[in-house]
């Protein structure tokens, strides 16, 4: 049953169109993750692609380690002797790019040095440059401080309590310093358009899942479906498994192809180091690697995959209409566009369930909630609380099926 | 086996689609007859379970047929009047597909759906996309999908609108094929598709059931006579004033009229043998022949 199930969604045209779309989505995307990072080469001319990613990593291994005062200390003599060169200090644009060339293997450290160096909501691309071998060496005290001192600013003083101000510099200052730096362009790459595949993935899965109730309805096989033995049982149950086949043998094929074709092009290193030694995520407040933050982005996108598409299944089963519950993905991921301006609904908007598929943002995000007593960012809760939803979501969408028709 | 409806009622809001009906069924073929919208579907519908009834109850063989479930609708077969099917579906998929949800094991399934393949003329287009296939193919399929599960009641709700002469006359043969060893119920606003197979007739008008009994009973039922008189045409526009008229023969000096009357309507008027189509134009009067002219 459960096979002739998913033969019916894929056997409709639109079905063969979404798998179409999806395996264009998952070449598209690939191709912009790999070719994203860009290397400028001795002559100042820039590469991208995998030879720039090889050149890239080439010269950023040179800096793999700790981050300790001394190799913060080299950066800044470095980039000080660098920035002194004929080439830096040239009008010329080839010349310039040049001097960033020989930059590059310590960009990343000195990005972090810019923006412990900056106010918390600045970021100084040049700040590095006017930064003492002496200054630098209180880099991490410094990061603490940035944080404390916005906490305490005009702009989000009433936004927090106390004891959340206390929590996040707590989850700032336990840190475990020095950072260790390798070379993770590969998981940040992964990481950079995950949130684009599994988004737009999931609205093109929107379409197959939305038919999968409603299309008895659509086609008036309803009548024969409901009047046969297990039309009311296992039939149903056939369909809820179909469902969430194709939902999860969809997702996994295209997150996981998505992540194994761009982490072979653009290398698997550095996954085992803090997201905080990179510039995306630099000042979050987790305390996680670039590979746990992986994890946190395939399983968060599985579970808002889950819950949204069942969501739209059940749409299908109460209104019958493929076209009203394909719109549940769309509301779902728009929604926060529209209402986002309105600040009061910007603790609601951190637990709307996009957050599960843009993962990226939201470990970006210092969204706090009190959850029993205890004090939480947006993450734990989202996975938790969609979790427990979407274990309701099943049973609901079989009993309103069985229920169809009769009144 | 016997199915039986007690003072079965259906309302929508304030309409009511099935009035009051109690019914008995224990074998052989049973012809609904009613015009469009006189509540046959919905009477179809509560017994294959689709609805439930307002009031009233259907039970078979005593235990009542919702608290049955599944074990009630394993027994029966439905072909619905709008038939649906999966467009993109082979003819064997689609079968394969509904003795699955009836129950049916794999290679029982197999073997059933090769076997009403044949038995319903199929073998040809059993691989044939059911959205490429004739209307009259369709219905075809859909009488396969309904016996499937060999099933005990089989209820056909119009199943021969809008086929052809040719495919109706095929398609009620293989009724009356099918109709040995089971109970069959057969809506239609047709006469002939029940005139000849049904053992029993029910005649339903605007949600009430008029009239009851085999097709001879039924006929006899009729308290006003049939007749043929030939005139002239301007007597013969008269008499269609005045009378129901079920057949007009138009000819060179006037026109044959059959009409129901309980006196002899003219002068030189011969009874003559009332048939079921004329029970049908009496009951249900002008709307009898709205849909197809049969009548």
């Amino acid at each position: 049953m459960v096979w002739f199930e998913v033969k019916k969604v894929f056997s409709r045209a639109s079905g063969k169109i979404s798998l179409a779309v999806l395996a264009a989505l998952l070449a598209v995307t690939c191709w912009l993750a790999v070719s994203h990072i860009d290397y400028v080469n001795a002559d100042g001319d820039i590469v991208t692609g995998i030879r720039a990613v090889r050149m890239l990593r080439s010269d950023k291994e040179k800096w793999e380690g700790y981050i300790t005062e001394n190799v913060l200390r080299s950066v800044i003599r470095e980039n000080a002797a660098i920035n002194a060169s004929d080439e830096a200090r040239s009008e010329n644009v080839k010349e310039q790019n040049k001097a960033y060339a020989k930059k590059q293997g310590f960009d990343d450290i000195r990005d972090m040095i810019n923006r412990a160096f900056c106010s918390f909501r600045e970021y100084n691309y040049y700040r590095a440059d006017s930064i003492t071998e002496e200054e630098v060496g209180g880099l991490y005290e410094q990061r603490v401080a940035r944080l404390r001192e916005w906490l305490y600013s005009e702009e989000v003083y009433d936004h927090y309590t106390e004891e959340e101000r206390a929590f996040l510099i707590e989850q700032y200052e336990s840190l475990k310093t020095p950072f260790y730096y390798a070379v993770s362009d590969g998981w940040q790459a992964v990481l950079y358009y995950a949130q684009t595949i599994v988004m737009i993935g999931m609205l093109v899965c929107g379409f197959l899942v939305s038919s999968v109730f409603s299309g008895e309805f659509q086609t008036k096989a309803d009548a024969v479906f409901f009047s046969s033995k297990y039309g009311r049982s296992k039939a149903i149950a056939a369909k809820v498994k179909a469902g969430y086949l194709i939902v999860t043998v969809l997702y996994w094929i295209l997150i996981l192809s998505y992540s194994a074709i761009v982490l072979a092009a653009t290398g698997t290193g550095g996954g085992n180091c803090a997201i905080q030694t990179s510039f995306t995520y630099g000042k979050s407040f987790y305390h996680i690697t670039f590979f746990e933050l992986w994890l946190l982005m395939v399983f968060g996108g599985y579970i808002g995959w889950l819950f949204i598409l069942t969501l739209t299944m059940l749409v299908s089963v109460l209104t019958r209409s493929p076209v009203l519950a394909v719109m549940i993905p769309f509301i779902i991921l728009f929604l926060p566009s529209f209402v986002g301006g309105f600040s009061v609904l910007s603790d609601m908007l951190g637990l709307w369930p996009d957050q599960l598929l843009n993962i990226g943002e939201a470990i970006m995000l210092f969204n706090l909630y009190r959850v029993g007593g205890h004090i939480a960012g947006a993450l734990p809760v989202v996975f938790t609380m969609y979790s427990c939803l979407y274990l309701v979501l099943p049973p609901a969408l079989y009993l309103a099926y069985r229920k169809t028709g009769i009144d | 086996m016997e199915l039986k409806l007690t003072e079965v009622t259906k309302k929508y809001g304030g309409f009511t689609a099935v009035d009051n009906i109690s019914l008995t069924m224990t074998g052989g073929v049973y012809g609904l007859l009613g015009v469009n919208g006189a509540g046959k579907t919905t009477l179809m519908r509560m017994l294959c379970t689709l609805l439930k009834p307002t009031s009233g109850s259907i039970t078979c063989d005593g235990r009542d047929i919702f608290a049955m479930d599944a074990s009630y609708r394993g027994l029966l077969g439905y072909l619905p009047q709008d038939f649906g099917f999966y467009p993109d579906f082979t003819v064997r998929d689609y079968l394969r597909y509904i003795a699955s949800i009836k129950g049916l094991r794999p290679a029982v399934a197999a073997k059933r759906t090769e076997e009403l393949i044949g038995r319903v003329g199929l073998v040809k287009a059993a691989d044939k996309k059911m959205k490429k296939l004739s209307g009259g193919m369709k219905r075809r399929a859909g009488i396969a999908q309904a016996m499937l599960n060999d099933p005990k009641i089989l209820i056909l709700d119009e199943p021969t609108s809008g086929l052809d002469p040719n495919e109706r006359i095929r398609f009620r043969n293989l009724i009356s094929e099918l109709s040995e060893e089971r109970m069959v119920l057969l809506s239609t606003h047709i006469v002939p598709d029940v005139e000849y197979i049904a053992n029993e007739i029910w005649l339903m008008k605007d949600g009430v059931m008029v009239q009851s009994g085999t097709p001879d009973e039924v006929i006899a039922s009729m308290p006003e006579r049939v007749w043929i008189c030939r005139t002239d045409k301007q007597t013969a526009s008269k008499l269609m004033e005045r009378y129901q008229v079920s057949n007009i023969k138009t000819e060179a000096q006037g026109a044959e009229l059959r009409l129901i009357a309980a006196a002899c309507p003219a002068e030189g008027a011969r009874q003559t043998e009332a048939s079921l189509e004329d029970v049908f134009l009496y009951y249900f009067g002008e709307k009898a022949g709205e849909e197809n002219g049969v009548v």
